[in-house]
């Protein structure tokens, strides 16, 4: 296979000037550099970026791109945490932000039809006011787009009840490296004929091909809703109470806890929802009919009473956002503990959970560092920060340390090394730790079918 | 917050910048253009890669990149961490200062003299003859002429009598001082009605476009001016009616080397008052030609009660059917000079939104937000400062 180039030649910024017309095209270093890096703050620079906004210019882009073996990164957002649109080996940035209509919203059929730019949490206000609900609520639903959700399956607050987004992804139109145009799935919510290629897309993180349409599912919007946010003044009690709301029957929409160190950092950033500094945090949200949904909250309360909360407070419509917000804020206001982070999203099987929370905790202390825990308590999906200052080389070494145990716990204890991010560039030397030679045999032949000439998205582990 | 002054160690904001992404989301220069290297996440990794040791990217052409901003805050309003990126733009038009600057301090320093000739030029001069660059603004310009505003239909039936016999001063604004000499009209038969003993005052600009040009020396110089105004008066109280303004004077207590001391800097800002404000305990009567449905449009800078909003909605009551947050006018600033096009793209996203409702009269509480929506505004909609609808 002939190398990848290392820079564009004139006769590619031609080809590129021609398919994608005035600012559709940035060539400038200045501006390309702008797209080099993503919110895990690796960096490369990329050779160019280029806008497409319909499918004819990404058939052709991607036909051009094969036989040039020039590498493509794809790229929404760039809110991905483990670098998965940096363009790490040269090549063009292809940005989805300009393929952003929503096509249709289908209250018979319980579909959307959406391009891969559409921010998610516009298609949510979009369904809403159709009566329909998009459930996925990564905790960047409002600068995170569909296309980045899609590529990188991305999970939520509320998957403890809905599940993530592979569960919401029903077909996907998608141009392959050479410019061939795959449909699969479609619009029917039930679908066996053939392989499920779509559950293989959802997830590939940009590595098997461009996606350009996805067909959502959705439910009818829940009626009614209520947040209860309830204070500990230990993790041990918050665990507890998490165990006797599930013991007593009840499925939360979504449970996210946070640890005191999340507590900490969110009342740094912010003026935050809870009267006095509580040891943990529970996040409760309950969904469905209103009469329900009131009972609910109040079976839920008393459940929660009998292990001694600081403080129980509820919210209902509009005035729940603002607990909510507390829970989005943790990931940006934990560098309140240090300028550089390890951000791992590790999960583990639920009835593990309280016991890994505890071990990674220990791994913080054992290694002198900040270590801030948080996220999806419901599905044993946990958010670990460990962070560090990278200047300083001791602490340097102690956070790759502490990365590689809190790894190794989850994966004793049945778990996965990632959870929703993905692998990307943070995770790819891991790969081994978790996946079968077998595994990644089989792994690296599906690439060879979508993309044999492996330009999309190289140097990822998936 | 890091000024941009030689004399002072900077502790550069966007140095703490994380690369959330939280700043897309409220940012209209990247949602009306979709181009990611104009939004506040890309200005913060432009600057970190040009002060790299080598630098990653071309320094001169990177902060040419990184200071296309219209200066309208809000994504330092939703930062976790505290970066400030207007701050940061300024500090690079300052550093790197280019022909837009230079003009609009032109345009700013002399406004006397250079605006209402420009708006007599734009008028006659044929549209293609106005050199291409200074386009838009000669549009505004051109725009500006009393007599295109939204009509007379609101009347004060009543004034309160919290600020009678008490002394004042007039802050108007380069705009209401040069070209709209019926605001400053309106303005003052307000304070008379609301019986304020109004002193004539030599103001210079507030400060806030020269400052985010990257003009800091003729900023201190106009704020160092205005300060000294407002002492010499005694201190009284300063109504303004311009948003923009009003956050450019009250930015003044940031920088205590303006004031003698903390308690003057307090005092001033305890005597800055929203004209708006002063009006609340007013009674209105709406005149029966007033329109059946009116637009709100809210500058970027407003403050978060937007006391001409709350005055709108207690004087028009049901008839003010729409009001734009999140959404910027456009005007930006030296951006007209620097990026007219990357301007009219964001009014353009603007009226879409201020398009949906029934209403064919904006009014706004901003004299550039006018300006720029005068310019831009589709055939046949009325726009307008709210102190125009006063009779
Ligand atoms: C504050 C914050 C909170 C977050 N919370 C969560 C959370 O709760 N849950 C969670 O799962 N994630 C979370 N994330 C991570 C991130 O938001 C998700 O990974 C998201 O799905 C990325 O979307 P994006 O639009 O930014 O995509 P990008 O970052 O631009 O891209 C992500 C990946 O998708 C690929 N890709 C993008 N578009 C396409 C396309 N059209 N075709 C093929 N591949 C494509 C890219 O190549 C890349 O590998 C969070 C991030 C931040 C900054
Ligand atoms: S919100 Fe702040 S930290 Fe996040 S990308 Fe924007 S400037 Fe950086
Ligand atoms: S000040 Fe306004 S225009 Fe400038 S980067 Fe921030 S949000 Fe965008």
């Amino acid at each position: 296979m002939k190398p990848f180039p290392k820079e564009l030649s004139l006769r590619h910024k031609r080809f590129l000037g021609r398919l994608f017309p005035g600012d559709a095209c940035l060539l400038t270093p200045e501006g390309a550099v702008a797209f080099g890096a993503d919110s895990s703050r690796c960096f490369a620079p990329p050779f160019a970026v280029v806008r497409p906004e319909r499918l004819d210019q990404v058939r052709e882009l991607l036909a051009w791109a094969q036989a040039e073996r020039m590498p493509l990164y794809p790229r929404s957002r760039g809110t991905g945490m483990v670098g998965g649109s940096v363009p790490v080996m040269g090549g063009l940035v292809v940005s989805c932000l300009r393929m952003n209509r929503v096509k249709e919203i289908d209250p018979d059929d319980f579909v959307a039809v959406v391009e891969p730019g559409v921010v998610t949490a516009e298609l949510k206000a979009l369904a809403a006011e159709k009566g329909l609900f998009y459930p996925p609520d990564p905790a960047s639903v409002k600068i995170s787009t569909i296309g980045g959700n899609m590529a990188t399956c991305a999970g939520g607050m509320c998957a403890l009840k809905y599940g993530v987004t592979r569960d919401f992804v029903l077909g996907l139109e998608m141009v392959l490296p050479g410019g061939r145009v795959l449909r699969t799935g479609g619009r029917s919510h039930k679908n066996v004929v053939g392989l499920d290629l779509t559950r293989l897309l959802v997830g590939s993180a940009g590595t098997l091909a461009l996606v350009s349409e996805i067909t959502l599912k959705l439910l009818p919007l829940p009626e009614s809703t209520a947040t209860v946010l309830a204070c500990f003044g230990s993790l041990e009690q918050a665990m507890a109470g998490a165990h006797a709301v599930f013991r007593a029957g009840i499925l939360p929409a979504a449970l996210e806890f946070m640890d005191d160190m999340a507590v900490k950092a969110v009342a740094l950033a912010s003026d935050p929802p809870w009267p006095e500094t509580p040891g943990a945090v529970l996040l409760f949200r309950l969904d469905g009919g209103s009469a329900a949904v009131a009972v609910e909250a109040e079976r839920l309360e008393k459940v929660l009473s009998a292990v001694s909360p600081l403080d129980l407070i509820r919210a209902q419509g509009p005035d729940e956002e603002r607990l909510w917000e507390a829970r989005r804020l943790i990931s940006p206001a934990s560098f309140q503990f240090g300028p550089d982070k390890l951000g791992e999203d590790v999960a583990v099987p639920r009835g593990r959970t309280a016991e890994a929370v505890a071990g990674f905790r220990d791994i913080g202390q054992r290694h002198g560092l900040a270590v801030v825990c948080f996220g999806h308590l419901g599905d044993g999906n946990i958010h670990v920060n460990i962070m560090y200052d990278a200047r300083d080389q001791a602490q340097n070494l102690a956070a790759a340390r502490a990365k590689e145990e809190v790894f190794r716990l989850s994966l004793s204890l049945g778990g996965t090394l990632s959870g929703e991010h993905g692998t990307g560039l943070t995770k790819k030397d891991y790969l081994s730790w978790q996946l079968g030679e077998a595994e990644m045999e089989v792994m690296s032949g599906l690439k060879a079918v979508f993309d044999p000439a492996g330009i999309m998205n190289p140097g990822k582990g998936w | 917050m890091a000024r941009d002054r030689p004399d002072r160690p900077e502790a550069f904001s966007e140095e703490h910048c994380v690369l959330c992404g939280r700043c897309l989301e409220v940012c209209p220069l990247f949602a009306a253009t979709r181009r990611e290297e104009l939004g506040p996440r890309a200005k913060a990794l432009l600057a970190q890669l040009m002060e790299a040791e080598p630098p990653l990217t071309p320094r001169p052409a990177a902060a040419r990149l990184a200071s296309l901003c219209l200066g309208c805050g809000r994504c330092r309003g939703v930062c976790p961490q505290g970066v400030d990126i207007p701050d940061l733009v300024a500090r690079l038009r300052r550093e790197h200062p280019g022909f837009a600057t230079w003009v609009w301090e032109q345009a700013l320093t002399r406004a006397r003299r250079t605006w209402p000739l420009a708006a007599r030029a734009a008028g006659l001069a044929p549209e293609g003859l106005s050199p291409e660059r200074l386009g838009l603004t000669l549009k505004c310009l051109a725009g500006l002429r009393p007599g295109q505003g939204p009509g007379r239909w609101l009347t004060v039936e009543r004034f309160p009598d919290q600020v009678r016999g008490r002394d004042a001063l007039l802050f108007s604004g380069c705009l209401a001082e040069n070209v709209f000499g019926h605001w400053k009209a309106a303005a003052r038969r307000l304070l008379d009605g609301l019986g304020a003993r109004v002193a004539e005052a030599d103001w210079a600009c507030c400060g806030d476009s020269l400052g985010k040009a990257g003009l800091a020396r003729a900023q201190d110089r106009a704020r160092a001016r205005n300060i000294e105004v407002w002492r010499e008066a005694g201190r009284p109280l300063i109504a303004v009616f311009c948003a923009t303004c009003l956050s450019g004077l009250s930015d003044y207590a940031q920088d205590p080397g303006l004031f003698a001391d903390r308690a003057e800097a307090e005092a001033w800002i305890s005597s800055l008052a929203p004209l708006s404000g002063l009006l609340k305990a007013a009674r209105f009567v709406l005149s029966p030609d007033a329109p059946k449905a009116v637009a709100y449009h809210r500058p970027c800078h407003a403050d978060r009660a937007d006391s001409d909003f709350e005055l709108l909605s207690l004087a028009l009551g049901p008839g003010l059917v729409l009001d734009t947050r999140g959404q910027c006018c456009g005007f930006g600033g030296v951006m007209q000079l620097a990026a007219p096009g990357l301007c009219a793209e964001v009014a353009a996203r603007c009226w879409q939104a201020l398009s949906k409702g029934p209403a064919r009269t904006v009014l706004t509480g901003c004299s550039a937000c006018v300006v720029q929506l005068r310019a831009s505004a589709p055939e046949g909609v009325l726009v307008g400062h709210w102190l125009e609808i006063i009779s």
